[in-house]
């Protein structure tokens, strides 16, 4: 009997109905909204696009491809120092807090489903002793190393987690019906699919993003009064 | 050793005083010494926390301003305090972590419909409460805040007569509809019923035992 429960495992982590707090986050794309400077299907997905390919891909994708690779040989200190570097590339503060809130949350769940996991248990430690910051794609690289995902499908999760969170928010704004929010989920595909394939190879060491204006129109929603998303 | 501080959330519909109720209890609580965090979920602004915030820490110094804190829900009120409550939950171990001397902590859900829950890994203790002016059928339609809170607060008693709201009716469908479960009448804005609030959560809560700080005092 095949025994391998990594694809369950696999759909069980992408579904919006695992607890990460994604909902709450827009990225920036709040303040773009309200300053008129997105306003239909097209500038949302080219927003998303952008992130994707200046900040998730070559910096959150490195990390979680190594962090991925690392588990795989037990080395925790390695673990800890992708964690750490990846923790101070996001220059945002809201950014940063919203990627160990939902780390850590993460964390705790994979926690109630795996209880003897050795690196696991040691990235717990870490953690509540607050040696490193648990961001997210730290912990979805462990999460699914530890279920058997392989590392390309998931690179593909998270990106494709984002893109659903982004597309939600944009939903929700009332930019976007249901049916245009699914086509730019598809329209990203192949965008995801080659981040993923560019970045899969690189070294921690070769980390990088660059996205100014995201960082000061996020910056910007820190400073919003009226605001429905934390980021 | 980790601090667990009891927690209590309260959902209700938008506008039926959520954040009143919070503002009229807490000081009942603060002159018997207990010391209480509030986090309050808004839908669109950190409007309620900042006007709390302002009220029972910037003017009446009755907590620290940073212990009333402010959270975005993405538009999701009832997901924020039930499906997903991660982010909730996230905040709570920060407090729970820098302030253990904490009594209470308040979670408030941003507006949202009558079938608002809080997950029980997210508040020890539910307070639902609804106000007279959707009229006197409120109660009877029942939802399960209204059903399986653990206390009911039916706030602005004082607008029945404007509604045409029998408190009367109220009554009744509330017994009958929460069987055994307490409810209240109240009215936020004299502070009517709201001490009865307050000894259910000193009561069901914090089991009638004294602030930690007055015990800490005693050693």
């Amino acid at each position: 009997m095949d025994t391998d429960l990594s694809d369950l495992s696999l759909m069980q982590l992408s579904d919006s109905f695992f607890p990460t707090g994604f909902y709450t986050m827009s990225n920036g794309l709040e303040t773009l909204f309200d300053e008129k400077r997105i306003t239909d299907a097209d500038d949302i997905e080219s927003f998303i696009s952008s992130l994707i390919t200046n900040q998730l891909g070559p910096a959150d994708c490195v990390a979680l491809s190594n962090t991925y690779d690392f588990a795989s040989s037990g080395d925790i200190e390695k673990v800890i120092s992708a964690d750490r570097a990846l923790y101070s590339m996001k220059l945002i503060k809201e950014i940063r807090d919203a990627t160990c809130r939902s780390g850590s949350q993460m964390l705790k769940c994979i926690k109630v489903l795996v209880s003897d996991n050795k690196i696991l248990n040691q990235y717990f430690d870490a953690v509540k002793n607050s040696e490193t910051p648990a961001t997210h794609p730290i912990v979805t690289a462990l999460s699914c190393n530890i279920f058997g995902i392989e590392k390309k499908r998931a690179m593909l999760l998270m990106l494709h987690g984002f893109s659903t969170s982004m597309v939600g928010a944009s939903l929700r704004l009332g930019l976007i019906d249901h049916l245009q929010s699914q086509k730019i989920i598809h329209t990203l595909k192949p965008l995801v699919k080659k981040t993923v394939e560019d970045n899969i190879t690189k070294k921690l060491n070769e980390m990088w993003q660059f996205t100014p204006e995201s960082d000061v129109i996020q910056i910007l929603h820190e400073q919003k009064f009226s605001k429905m998303f934390i980021t | 050793m980790k601090t667990r501080i009891p927690r209590i959330g309260i959902g209700g519909p938008v506008g039926c005083g959520k954040s009143m109720l919070i503002e009229r209890v807490v000081p009942i609580l603060a002159k018997k010494n207990y010391r209480v965090s509030i986090i309050s979920n808004d839908v669109i602004s950190k409007e309620d926390a900042d006007r709390m915030r302002k009220n029972l820490a910037t003017s009446q110094g009755l907590l620290p301003e940073n212990l009333v804190i402010g959270l975005a829900t993405g538009g999701c009120p009832h997901t924020a305090v039930r499906e997903d409550p991660s982010i909730n939950l996230s905040v709570i171990e920060q407090l729970e972590d820098e302030h253990k001397d904490l009594d209470l902590i308040i979670i408030e859900s941003g507006g949202d419909n009558i079938t608002t829950t809080f997950s029980p890994a997210l508040a020890d203790y539910f307070i639902y409460i609804i106000d007279v002016s959707g009229g006197d059928k409120y109660p009877r339609k029942r939802g399960l805040g209204i059903e399986t809170s653990d206390l009911l607060a039916i706030n602005k008693i004082d607008l029945a007569p404007l509604v045409d709201a029998d408190l009367q009716i109220m009554e009744r469908d509330s017994k009958i509809v929460r069987k055994n479960k307490p409810f209240v009448f109240v009215n936020c804005k004299t502070d009517e019923g709201v001490d009865v609030v307050a000894q259910h959560i000193i009561h069901d809560v914090l089991f009638d035992q004294p602030p930690k700080n007055l015990v800490k005092e005693a050693q």
